[in-house]
């Protein structure tokens, strides 16, 4: 201790305990604040406005070597994905001939009902993905398209599998999607075979989605595909969302309920759309614990909101 | 009166030239052996590189460790003149914006686990890295515990346990990124003995 030779006898300054109590407390206050409401957003937004060219940077390794790799494999990769193209293209060439065919059937069976036309125009927006975020509480993924892109909080985001999830988060530069297995997403669909209205949640099981609380007679099989059913407005209808894996019948509760293996792949692939329509239920208002998304008639019988984009599961599970 | 400046400001001079640099040497050295020799530069350097590289995706894999937050601790235990708790709060805000965690959950985080160093970082300087990494584990386990349990309960449910592994292989990794850490003082210690 005699070596000790500090020029400081007494300890100056504020003491070490009082800076941890201090800064103890205001994390976990902040950790209150920004759990249960969004005020803290534009901080993050400042913060992840600060953080984009550090992360851009540190990323540019990855994007050049795929570049690289890109650059090194055109040929063969070229001629592999046109012949995907080309299969693509036959299979679609059906498709669309059957679908012209429908839609004007459509058109026409709905002026004879006298039901309003709704416009099926999609404006869609590329985005790529900057990172997925490492928190075991989330499932989220960063893109590099922001607000000043023209995201915003409440587009769904697809790829060529189907629904991949929603934006929940939006800053300048970045947008952060929560993934249809993310505990807060909630999306209403519709089963292809029977029309059936239910709502898909996200799981406890990794990579899947649920879908809960129809009576356990329901006309459900594995094998059935889920569409969105557009209800709620935050979705578009007829994107696909996933395949019944099993059914779980309680007999007890009367209730069933399903898990799902989604149609996406946001695992594979850089490149997603995020779909530009902002229905107005979702543009204006920011869904949190205190301030629910209004339940359509249709679905009142669960009683759950249809999106909680930014608020927590637990605004749900009051609901429930 | 000029006279008067004059000398004031010689005085002044020769104060400085003379004693300041001893001065400055002996208020910045702590009583750590192992940290003589490290400058700012360094510090702060392995600082910035452990924050860039905890902003690549291989964050998402399980069980990966907190670089970052071993980087601070290590700093805090053994140069707590530089690195101290508002350090590790305000890059803690940054990594919670970068991972969309709540805003605070790694703050918490890595000010528990920075005072938890602080607290015994007498103790751990007589202690070779094997025996301070032991030393620093519960302190790790503890503090992602307390930060998970507050965040879960705030959110309304439960992650998992990976973060368990996370938090135990952090503490591991004590000893080779404090011996990569410690670097500089390895090549004065060589440097000297090879002269004497």
């Amino acid at each position: 201790m005699s070596k000790n030779s500090n020029l400081e006898l007494f300890r100056r300054g504020i003491p070490q305990e009082l800076i941890f109590i201090f800064l103890t407390v205001f994390s976990v206050f902040l950790l209150v604040i920004d759990t249960k409401t969004t005020w803290l957003d534009t901080v993050r937004q400042t913060l992840s406005l600060s953080l984009y060219p550090a992360q851009k940077a540190v990323m540019s390794p990855r994007d050049v070597v795929l570049w690289g790799q890109g650059v090194m494999n055109a040929a063969e990769l070229i001629q592999n994905e046109n012949e995907a193209l080309q299969r693509r293209r036959i299979e679609l060439a059906q498709v669309a001939s059957t679908a012209a065919q429908l839609s004007t059937e459509n058109a026409q069976l709905r002026r004879l009902l006298g039901m309003q036309n709704d416009k099926n125009e999609r404006p869609a927006l590329v985005a790529e993905i900057l990172y997925e975020a490492p928190t075991p509480f989330n499932r989220r993924l960063i893109f590099d398209r922001g607000a000043l892109d023209g995201v915003a909080p409440g587009m769904p985001v697809i790829d060529e599998g189907g629904l991949v999830g929603q934006i929940v988060r939006v800053t300048p530069m970045s947008s952060e999607a929560a993934l249809l297995t993310d505990e807060v997403v909630s999306i209403p669909v519709q089963l292809g075979r029977t029309g059936l209205r239910l709502i898909a949640f996200g799981s406890n099981y990794a990579g899947k989605i649920e879908v809960r609380y129809f009576e356990s007679d329901a006309d459900i099989k594995p094998g059935d595909l889920l569409f969105t059913s557009g209800i709620g407005g935050a979705y578009p209808p007829g994107l696909t969302v996933g395949r019944i894996d099993t059914v779980d019948r309680d007999a007890t509760s009367g209730f069933a309920r399903a898990i799902v293996t989604p149609a996406s792949h946001p695992d594979r692939y850089r490149h997603f759309l995020i779909l530009r329509n902002v229905p107005s239920a979702v543009q204006n208002t920011t869904p949190t614990a205190a301030n629910p998304v209004k339940v359509p008639s249709s679905v009142k019988t669960t009683n759950v909101p249809l999106t909680n984009p930014t608020g927590d599961a637990r605004a749900r599970r009051s609901n429930n | 009166m000029r006279d008067v400046r004059t000398i004031k400001r010689l005085g002044s001079r020769s104060y400085d030239t003379t004693i300041s640099p001893s001065l400055a040497a002996t208020a910045r050295r702590t009583n750590d052996p192992l940290t003589i020799g490290i400058n700012g530069r360094w510090v702060w350097g392995s600082i910035a590189i452990a924050f860039l590289v905890s902003l690549l995706p291989w964050r998402t894999l399980p069980f990966s460790p907190d670089l970052l937050l071993l980087v601070i601790a290590f700093w805090c235990v053994h140069d707590s003149q530089r690195i101290g708790l508002l350090t590790a709060f305000c890059l803690g805000l940054l990594i919670d914006v970068q991972s969309v965690a709540p805003l605070g959950q790694h703050a918490l985080m890595y000010v528990l686990v920075c005072f938890g160093g602080v607290l015994i970082s007498r103790r751990l300087q007589r202690f070779d890295l094997l025996r301070q990494a032991l030393h620093m584990m519960p302190i790790f386990i503890l503090g992602f515990s307390i930060t998970f349990i507050v965040v879960a309960a705030l959110k309304g449910f439960w992650p998992g346990w990976a973060w368990v592994g996370a938090s135990f292989f952090t503490a591991l990794l004590w000893v080779p990124f404090g011996w990569l850490l410690q670097m500089p003082v390895n090549r004065l210690a060589s440097q000297s003995l090879g002269q004497g």
